[in-house]
Parts: structure tokens; sequence; C-alpha cells
């Protein structure tokens, strides 16, 4: 019960919360320098041309009024149009979101493998090999380049090995893509039973996830590894050794004790991926939402980049909200 | 009571335990030997930093945070269980030989609940299964008189007040009927009469189940009253160790004498048995480690470190000089 | 027959979040102190003790009732205070939390006399009086608390307190942290600054023999409730409430043949202060409960000089033990059983080998 109501609660907010981060977003890209008019028209454009697309985007219109425009016309489901693509924005980013999604959802399922599992080994043997080993992991990941690092892996995987496929984007040329479900191709292509885009999709995810996976894999193995040896030192751990409790059950009671910082971290990170996947989107040519938000901050294409933030923020705010259930299934504490 | 010849049920022999420092080790314990004898409770009085902790935990092998047992044995069912290897060691704690600890809501895990984790000390000592686990955690939940304790076992341990928590750990200690208990402060912060009931339940559970119990205090007054033998620590030494009777009203070691002057709070009596504070605290390389404090000191007790001396069946003291009441 | 501090008809409740219902903390308590007088106030945890003195000083404003200072209120608005420039102080229990560690002691000391406008050099002579009155060197006026061993820590405290030259101090459980010779350094402090200046003090604790020893009257609190007020030698001795003899029969004397008797041995704990129950709050834990205790709060009675008991079978409550100085015979035992020193400093029999 007390779920329930803690869930309502956070939902209310949700909408004002939402209603500030678009705001602030619309303020910053009106203040980035670039006439949309000038560059939808190119160098040739005379006065006169450019001043009446202006007043036909509705640009001559005091900051204020273009907002409210701009919400109302959100509320109907209209998040603008591409000038670039032509497109209704929220066409493109249904298409696009989910490619970015499968990608970081599975770099992150890798990097908290990895993370966790080392992470937990170094808490428990503090001056054993793992340990040291993750000490240097977590330091160099952390200042590796991903768009560096994918490229060296594809150099590896691709060129000198020839294991990967080449990147350029999610299938191979010749395979047709399935029918849209989710959007995502590793779903779908398994609804759809066509079990050879399968393979594809997840032949060209190998190197993405992997660069990705494993750059990340740092912070949460940092984490772990330091809230583990907390808990493992703690008054409560020390107890149950002295009341024999065998170490394997004490690690794993002080794993659901570190929990809370590990979801944490984690939730930070998903949240963070969704933009910050978008050097590795365009070194494997994948077509994603955060490579569609850049292509809009530069060519000053503003309705893209408020589309994405939209779409990413409300991401993050489910990803926190259910962050924040987990807290209250884990520790008893916080719900009164 | 004197010492008889009868086995002890456990003997701890010329413990060191010592904290290995940046730059040089600290230590706390400088050889105690103390033995308990079956249904017997020996009580350990000491001020903050003699040691009482680091001793309570590293009879079980288990010394505080960057301790190290440097040297001594401890014996028990005939064999020295500092030699034994981690998960044999692992089977006594909590089961033949176990703690109750102070300040229970910070040793407890606060995401389980209380019932979990008394009954898993039952699931994994006597290899019950969650049922029967869970029926012997009701029993001794109703036998350290907790109030409702069906709905008590679904608490987590912060909903409890400090006597529940106090009587949850104390619980956890006993439901595998251990042979010896150690006993660690374990009513401090209790409020006095919540205290009375406490040391009763021990007393009587103790008595029930014919275990052995070194109770471990600041409180002198609860030793006087609780424990057959006392022993009193110093600095990582045991200065003094007799029968309730002798230590109380005959007592001989110079900081037995100090201790009992201010409980007693006549200053007369605590001008006599004390040395004015200089406030430098010294650490004492040669000799009695208490005769910086000593107001009976000799030169011979800066030189050389007092033997420990029987001075009537049963009454031992670490001291040149021991006071005597004849 | 002029009290310094007058406390009548106190009240205190506090409000729980997120819900009506209130926590009584404080239920109708009138005491007064004279001056250079120790009152000792008792009780366990939720007894309310610590609520009172933080009436008393300032940090709580009382739901009801009043509190004088020489006849002045000083309970209703923050305004009042502010004639009492540093007249009533407070000592904490905890002497490393209730002093800054980033500040030297010399600037802890001193800080009470900080609103008082004086120039720099008094308030420096007023520091080092106040220094030198708990018996500290002086050059510790540059450490900071750290450097500070628990007891010195104390003295510091109570260095703090006494910098402003108060009339009377609240002492909050000033030793229940401290080692047994620290403890009783603390109280032979206070009882000589007492006799030099003629400070009276509230000491809140729940340690009974050290209230025993440096109290001249005492009163015994439960669930915010005075039940027991009088003379210390007068309620120790032969206690009119069943609280409090079940309070005294807990106290254990390191002497293994003495025990304070009582027909009281109390069990279970103590309810909670939030639905206080109708009539007397001990009713469900009391070995002489009758049938009218439960749905009456029972009124005053006066059983001696100044010695007043809540209570509707006082009588056979002061009837079911004899009076006895326990304390006071354990004093005396000790002093046998210790003082064995000549004048010369050597006790008179060593057994050397």
């Amino acid at each position: 019960m007390r779920v329930l109501t803690y869930l309502t609660h956070r939902l209310l907010f949700v909408i004002p919360q939402l209603l500030g981060i678009i705001l602030v977003s619309f303020l910053l890209v009106k203040s980035v320098p670039g006439d949309p008019a000038v560059l939808m028209l190119g160098p040739t454009a005379t006065p006169a041309a450019i001043a009446s697309l202006r007043e036909a985007l509705g640009l001559d219109q005091p900051l204020y009024i273009q907002f409210f425009i701009y919400v109302k016309n959100l509320l109907h489901g209209d998040l603008g149009t591409s000038w670039q693509t032509t497109r209704p924005v929220l066409d493109d980013l249904i298409q696009r979101f989910p490619a970015t999604l499968e990608l970081v959802t599975l770099s992150l399922l890798v990097a908290i493998g990895v993370g966790v599992t080392l992470g937990l080994y170094a808490a428990k043997r503090p001056n054993g090999w793992v340990a040291r080993l993750a000490d240097l992991y977590g330091l160099s990941v952390g200042a590796l380049p991903d768009f560096w690092f994918a490229l060296v892996l594809i150099f590896v995987f691709y060129t000198l090995l020839g294991w990967a496929p080449a990147p350029l984007g999610r299938l191979d040329m010749i395979v047709i893509p399935p029918p849209s479900v989710t959007g995502a191709y590793t779903i779908d292509t398994l609804l759809a039973g066509d079990l050879q885009a399968f393979g594809s999709a997840l032949s060209h995810l190998a190197l993405p996830v992997l660069t990705l996976g494993l750059l990340n894999a740092g912070p949460i193995l940092k984490m772990t590894q330091s809230t583990m040896e907390k808990m493992l030192e703690s008054d409560f751990s020390r107890y149950e050794v002295l009341s024999g409790i065998p170490q394997k059950l004490v690690v794993r009671h002080a794993l659901r004790n570190a929990l809370p910082s590990i979801v944490t971290i984690i939730s930070v990170l998903y949240g963070f991926l969704i933009g910050g996947a978008v050097l590795v989107e365009i070194v494997f040519s994948w077509g994603g939402a955060g490579q569609y938000a850049v292509q809009g901050v530069l060519n000053s294409d503003i309705y893209p980049v408020l589309g994405f933030v939209l779409f990413s923020a409300i991401f993050s705010l489910i990803v926190y909200i259910v962050v924040d259930l987990i807290y209250v299934l884990l520790d008893p504490r916080i719900s009164n | 009571m004197a010492e008889t010849s009868a086995a002890p049920l456990i003997a701890i022999m010329d413990l060191h335990v010592d904290f290995p420092g940046a730059n040089e080790s600290k230590e706390v314990l400088k050889g105690v030997s103390l033995t308990v004898q079956p249904g017997e409770i020996l009580g350990l009085v000491g001020e903050s930093g003699a040691g009482k902790t680091t001793l309570a935990r590293s009879i079980l092998g288990v010394p505080p945070t960057s301790g190290r047992i440097a040297a001594g044995k401890v014996i028990f069912e005939d064999r020295n269980i500092l030699d034994l290897p981690e998960p044999e060691l692992r089977k006594l704690r909590g089961s033949r030989l176990s703690i109750v600890v102070p300040n229970p809501r910070a040793e407890l895990n606060p995401t389980m609940t209380v019932g979990k984790q008394i009954a898993a000390m039952a699931r994994i000592h006597l290899g019950v299964d969650r049922a029967e686990a869970t029926r012997l955690a009701l029993a001794i939940l109703r036998d350290v008189h907790i109030p409702d304790p069906r709905r008590r076992m679904n608490a987590y341990p912060h909903e409890l007040s400090g006597g529940m928590a106090q009587r949850v750990v104390i619980a956890m200690a006993l439901i595998c009927d251990p042979a010896f208990i150690i006993s660690d402060d374990a009513t401090s912060g209790l409020d006095v009469t919540v205290q009375a009931q406490i040391l009763s339940l021990l007393g009587g559970l103790a008595a029930d189940h014919g275990s052995a119990m070194l109770f471990i205090t600041r409180d002198i007054g609860i030793a006087a009253h609780f424990c057959d033998r006392v022993a009193v620590m110093y600095s990582g030494e045991i200065m003094e160790l007799a029968s309730r009777e002798n230590l109380f009203l005959r007592p001989a070691h110079p900081y037995t004498l100090m201790l009992l002057a201010a409980f007693s709070h006549s200053p007369k009596l605590r001008d006599a048995w004390s040395v004015p504070e200089t406030g430098v605290r010294q650490t004492q390389k040669e000799g009695c480690s208490y005769s910086s404090r000593c107001p009976i000191a000799q030169p011979v007790c800066s030189e050389r470190r007092p033997p420990f001396v029987e001075i009537r069946p049963g009454h031992f003291a670490r001291c040149h000089f021991p006071v005597s009441h004849e | 027959m002029n009290a310094i501090l007058t406390v009548e008809n106190l009240f205190k409740q506090f409000p729980i979040a997120g819900s009506k219902q209130v926590v009584q903390a404080i239920n109708d308590v009138s005491f007064s102190i004279q001056p250079g007088e120790t009152l000792g106030l008792v009780g366990e945890s939720g007894s309310g003790k610590t609520t009172v003195g933080r009436c008393i000083i300032g940090l709580l404003e009382p739901s009801a009732g009043t509190i004088h200072f020489h006849g002045k209120l000083i309970s209703d608005r923050r305004g009042s205070r502010r004639g009492l420039a540093g007249k009533i102080q407070f000592v904490f229990q905890e002497p490393a939390e209730s002093l800054d560690p980033r500040m030297k002691i010399g600037q802890s000391i001193s800080e009470p006399l900080l609103p008082m406008k004086l120039d720099r050099t008094t308030r420096e002579r007023k520091t080092l009086e106040a220094i030198r009155l708990v018996r500290l060197d002086p050059d510790l006026l540059d450490d900071y608390p750290s450097e500070l061993s628990a007891g010195q820590q104390q003295r510091v405290g109570i260095a703090r307190a006494m910098v402003t030259q108060p009339e009377l101090v609240v002492l909050d459980e000033p030793t229940s942290a401290l080692d047994p010779t620290a403890r009783a350094e603390i109280i032979d402090l206070l009882q000589r600054i007492q006799a030099e200046r003629n400070t009276a003090y509230l000491f809140i604790s729940h340690d009974l023999s050290t209230v025993r020893f440096i109290s001249h009257r005492v009163a015994v609190m439960y669930l915010g409730m005075i039940v027991e007020q009088g003379d210390a030698a007068d309620v120790f001795n032969r206690p009119h409430h069943p609280y409090a003899s079940g309070l005294l029969s807990s106290v254990l004397l390191p002497h293994p043949h003495l025990k304070i008797e009582s027909s009281v041995s109390l069990k279970g704990e103590i309810p909670s202060p939030i639905n206080l129950p109708k009539g007397c709050f001990l009713a469900s834990r009391c070995p002489f409960v009758i049938d009218r205790c439960r749905t009456e709060m029972p009124p005053m009675s006066i059983v001696g000089d100044g010695h007043f008991v809540y209570c509707f079978r006082h009588e056979d409550v002061a009837a079911s033990v004899p009076a006895s100085d326990t304390f006071n015979v354990f004093m005396r035992e000790a002093e046998r059983i210790l003082g064995r020193r000549t004048s010369t400093g050597l006790p008179i029999q060593i057994h050397s080998n």
C-alpha cells in the first residue's frame, strides 16, 4: 500500500518537472546564435525572403508567445517539424529513439555484469590481484574517449580479424528490417520469427555494446567496490561474523544494504547514456536519437532538439521513479 | 569460591592483541589470561580503553578492525580455537560460543526483520528448516520476555526500543544453547529498570541452560551483585582477580581501590587513592602500567612488571605491594 | 524563601508529523529551586526530564504553564529572556559533541560572553578565571577539543557555563558519558563551585547514586509528571511512590551485601507518551495498583516537610519496607574498606613480595 501512495505522490510531480525542463531547454536553444531562416534559405537569400520565412515560422513573435504555442502544440501531440528531414519530429523520434534505447539498455546490462561482478570480488578480497586490476580498470576507463575506443575495437575486430560486420548501421544491407513493434530489432526480429535478421542485428550490436558497456562498467565497479567494502566493515557485518554466519551469507546481506547506492549510479548512467551515446552512434552510423539531436543543434533546427530533450527527460523521470520505488522496497527505513 | 582444580570450560592463555599502525603498533592486550568454570559468571570490569571489547572479540577470533592476534591461545573443548581454520571457527561461533553486543540497533542488519535474523542463526547452526527455525525463534523470544512476540518477529531493528533490541540480541546469542556467553557491556545505555530486568533474564537463562558467562561492564555495581568472580582490567592487563566477596570487601590492587573510591563519591577516599591528573597520558614502557597513576608506587614499580600473585586462595593481584586487609 | 526559579504547572507537547497525535512530554510539572541549592531531577527515558531542562533555558517554549526567575516571567515570548544575561546556563551530556571541534578551547569558553558586549580584556580575564575555576591548565586555552580527554572536555563545558557567573546551572546528564574516575572528579568540581559561588543546580540524571550524593532535594519524574518530590535523604531513604521505590531497587551499589530494599520490582516497559492512560500513568505496571488508580489521577499528598507524593497508596508503599539510608551505609563501608591511609600517605599494612 505504501508503494501505491508513494507512486501517486511522485507522478503528481512529474508534470511540473517536465514543464520546467522544457522551459529551460527552450530558452537555452533559442539563445544559441544562428538564424534558422537564413540556414534554410541558403546564402543567396534576399532579406525580404528571410523576413517572410521568419514570419511564417513564427520567429518574429516574442519569446513567451513562441513558448506558449509550442506547449499548446505539444498537448496535441505535435512536436513540430524538422526542416532537415521535413518530417514531424514525433515520427522521427519514434523511429530513432528505440534504436538508442536498445543500444543503451544492452550496454548497461553488460556494464552491470562486468562492473558489479568485479566490484564484488574486489571488495571481498581487497588485497588480491582482482582488486588491483579493478582499480586500474576503473581509473583508465574514465580517461578513455568512447569514440576512440570504438574505433580501436572496429580496427581490431573488423579490419584485422574480420569477426565483426562493417560499422554501417544496425543491420546488414541485404537484410530487411522486421515489422516495427517496439522499434528494437532484437525483439522485433524474434517476434517476427526472422532468425537471420536476429543474428544480423546481434552482430551489429556487438561492437557498440562492447564499447559502451566496458567503458561504463568503470563507475559501476568503483561504486560497488567502495560501498561493499564499507558494508563489510560495518558493525552489523562484523556482528554476523561474530555470530558465526558463513561468509557467503554475510556478503549477500551486505550487498542488500549496498544496493541503493549501486542502483543510484546505474540510474544516473542510464539517463546520461541516452544522450551520451551519441559519439558511438555516429561512429557506427546507428541512426539513433542522439545523432538526430546533434544534427538539430548544428543546424539550428530547434524542434528535433526540443523533442529529444522531452523524450529523454520523460525517460529519465521514469527511471528515477522506478529507482525510488526500488529503494522503498529495499530499505524499510525509508517509507516512514 | 576458590579456584578449583576442576577443568575450566574455557581458558584464555596469554592473549596478546595489537593494532599495527603506520609508525608503530599499539599493544592493546598485553598477555591476558583468564579461565571460566562451567556454570560460572565471571565479571570483567574496567574503564574505557582498558581493552575489554578487544578481549571479548578476540576470544572469538575476530578482533576489532585492524587488530591482530599476535600471540596466545583460547582453549575450548580441548583445542585452541584460534588455530582453527575460519570455517571451523564459524561453526563454533553463535552455536557453542556466543556474544551479546551493546548498541544492538547498530549491530543488527537494518534491512532484515529481527525474526529472520534470529531464525537464520537456528538454520545455520542447528541445520533446521525454515518452519522449525521460526518456531525456535518464537520460543526464544518468549523466553526473553518480549511482549507480543509474533508481531515483533516482523519488526525491523530501527522500529524497536533499546530494551527490546537488547532482548533480541540476547535471543540470538542463546537460541543455539551455547556453552559460553560473552556479554559485552550489554546493559549500558539502558534505563536502570530495564537493566535490572535484562540482568535477571540473563542470569536466569544462563542458569537454566547451564552456560558460563563472561560479563563485561564498566559498572562495578552490577559486578558486585551479578558475578561469581570478578576480574579488573587496566591498560590491557588483568590487575586483580577474585571472588566477589574478596574483590569488593578486601580489594588488593590500588586500581581496584581507586575504582571503588570513585564509586563511593567520597572526596577523601578519592584523594587517598588517586594521583592528580597531569593531563598527559604517559605510556609505561617498563614496569607496571599503572605506576604513573598509583599513589603507593615505589621505584621498583617502574622497573619491573609485577607478577600475578595469589595473595589468598583464589585471589590474585598484579602488584608489588598489594593492599592487605588483615 | 526567595526561590530563584519557580516552575508552575508546566506542560509541553510535541506534534507528530503527519498525524493529529501529540507526544505529551511534560504533564503538569511544578517545582522551585532556592539559591545555592541542587535539585536532582531523576527519571528514565520518556520521563521528560531533559525537556524540562530545555524549557528552563529557553531552547523550547512551553505549551502551557509558567517559569519565573527571581519572580520575573521568562517563559512566554523570547523577548522576556533578554534581561537574563547569562544568569541561567546549561551543561550538556556529551562533551565531545557540545564543543565545536574547530574552535579553540578559549574561544568556546568565552562564547557566552559575546552578547554581553564586554571589551576584549574583560572577556579574556573572565575566560582565565573560568578555566582556573575548573582546575585546568590555562595553556589548554589554545588547544582544540580533540586534544583533551573526555573528563577535561566536560570541565571545559562547565567552564563555559560558569564564565557568565550564572546563578542557576542546568546540567543534563553531565557525567553519564564519563568513566567512573572522571565522573567523580566532575561531581567534586561541581560541589566545590557551588560552595564557592553559591550557584544553584538543576541536576538532571538517571544515575541515582550520583544524584543522591550531590542533591539537596530530588524530584522523581515518570512520563512527564513529578511523582514524588522532597529532600534527597527523605525520598531515597523511604520512598512513598511505587515508581520511586522501584527505581531505587534497581540501583546496584558496589558492595555484595548491600541492596536497597524495596517491595517494588518494575516489570514491562514504559508506555508510550503519545496515548497516555487515564488515571495514574504507572497503573499498568504497579504492584500496588487498585481500581481507583486506573480511572483517577491521584492528587498531591504532603507526607513531610517539603515532601510531596502523588499516589493513593503512598502510606502502604512507605510502610512496606523500613527506612534505610543504604547510600550512607555504603559510604561508611567504603571508608572502612578503603580508608587505610596514614598521614604519611602510605597504607597501614602493605604486603610486599
